[in-house]
């Protein structure tokens, strides 16, 4: 563990805790909220997987990357936190209706968890006008008439912003590729395998 | 393909993705337009948890000896206080090599909540958290999606929606790629109710509940109060 921030943050050092988590509360706490889709239970998950990060943060290979680490722990955080949830809130087993559908409930893979992982990182670096564009069109599921309502800008500049927004996005994920078939170079993984801020 | 038809195709402008869209490459835009739509890349955290995790490591650094060093629950119960320790002291105390490896386990293996019986085989079942949008931000859902030989059944748990009446009431819809709604049903308050749909997750995997009225019109009023994206959990 030869990084300097990382033996800080392995000692309980305040600002190097700190550090670490501007750098990675908000992926973190991402990831366990795509576990368990409740706020409350994500943010607990999330204090627990930093807990474990300093834990662990001895054995921490330099050579690798924190944040796959990282993600790594908050999904094992979140599912912890959904198992005991799960124990909380469901009757035994014995007491279910034999007339019952089976019920199974797995985590997202890791591959999706970090999948979600560089999407919301790379929404992070698109300025909040275009982070703001992006939700109302995907998260809220608007037209683009009914966002230059609500923007209260012509329909055409919600065009070209999404477009530019979309172009942006793309890019920092590695979805786009060379049209020239002379271009040689491989195409970038399918959601980017780009390190972390 | 051009960059910019993928591009038109990723922002949602179908028109702009003529028939060159290879398969792989909508098959992949439409991953990530469905990541897009998944409100958790859009939460964000409390500005209190950044001093909770802090206090938090920090505390239990501080308490370090050789047991407390192995048990950071503990720690933090000393150190974040309120209803996180709260939640904590919930947890049975067990050592970080056992709760890693319970963690682990669980990302093997399927954690049952229910089992068919007779046949000993699960049902094909998605699940989708539900989160609140603008116009209703305190409320959430949970939604299992079980496959049956008439549709597929939905039953839905929600929480933070108020009571509607006299005309007005929530309907639950999927969604596909495309923007194709579905209606599922109607209810109108929180709590556990079992809606069907006749078209199945898989292409259809946006959950969504909109306020509506009893107006005649039947299409969706675009009032949406949750949001959620349903994926495979068999």
């Amino acid at each position: 563990m030869a990084d300097p921030l990382l033996s800080r943050f392995a000692a309980g050092d305040e600002d190097a805790v700190r550090t670490v988590y501007r750098a990675y509360g908000r992926l973190v706490f991402a990831v366990a909220y795509k576990v368990l889709g409740d706020r409350g239970l994500a943010e607990e998950a999330t204090q627990q997987a930093f807990l474990q990060a300093w834990q662990a943060a001895a054995s921490f290979e330099p050579s690798k990357e924190l944040g796959p680490w990282l993600a790594t722990i908050a999904r094992r955080a979140a599912i912890d936190v959904h198992r005991r949830e799960a124990r909380h809130a469901h009757s035994p087993l014995e007491d279910a209706d034999p007339a019952a559908p089976g019920l199974v409930s797995l985590p997202p893979s890791m591959d999706r968890i970090y999948d979600a992982w560089q999407v919301r990182q790379a929404l992070s670096e698109l300025s909040p006008d275009e982070a703001n564009l992006v939700r109302l069109q995907h998260m809220e599921g608007l037209t683009q008439s009914q966002i230059a309502e609500r923007l209260n800008i012509p329909v055409g500049t919600v065009k070209s912003r999404s477009f530019r927004a979309h172009r942006r996005l793309a890019g920092l994920l590695g979805h786009l590729r060379g049209d020239d078939p002379a271009d040689s170079a491989p195409r970038q993984p399918r959601i980017g395998t780009g390190g972390q801020r | 393909m051009t960059d910019e038809e993928r591009i038109s195709y990723l922002a949602g402008d179908h028109a702009g993705a003529p028939g060159s869209l290879d398969p792989a490459d909508a098959a992949e835009l439409d991953e990530l337009r469905a990541l897009l739509a998944d409100p958790a890349m859009w939460e964000v955290p409390g500005q209190h948890l950044e001093d909770t995790v802090v206090a938090a490591v920090t505390g239990a650094a501080s308490r370090e000896t050789g047991d407390e060093r192995s048990d950071p629950v503990a720690s933090a119960r000393g150190a974040a206080g309120g209803e996180l320790a709260r939640r904590a002291r919930r947890r049975s105390r067990r050592s970080v090599v056992a709760w890693a490896a319970g963690a682990v386990a669980a990302a093997a293996i399927a954690i049952a909540i229910g089992v068919t019986s007779g046949t000993g085989t699960h049902a094909t079942t998605f699940s989708a958290a539900l989160s609140g949008t603008s116009l209703a931000p305190g409320a959430t859902g949970q939604a299992t999606l079980t496959q049956t030989t008439a549709g597929w059944r939905v039953t839905l748990h929600v929480s933070g929606l108020p009571r509607l009446d006299n005309g007005r009431f929530y309907q639950a819809w999927l969604k596909n790629a495309a923007g194709i709604l579905v209606p599922i049903g109607t209810f109108n308050q929180s709590g556990d109710v079992t809606l069907w749909s006749g078209v199945p997750p898989t292409q259809y995997p946006t959950i969504t509940v909109t306020r509506q009225q009893a107006n005649g019109n039947p299409a969706s009023s675009g009032q949406r109060v949750l949001i959620g994206h349903a994926h495979s959990t068999s």
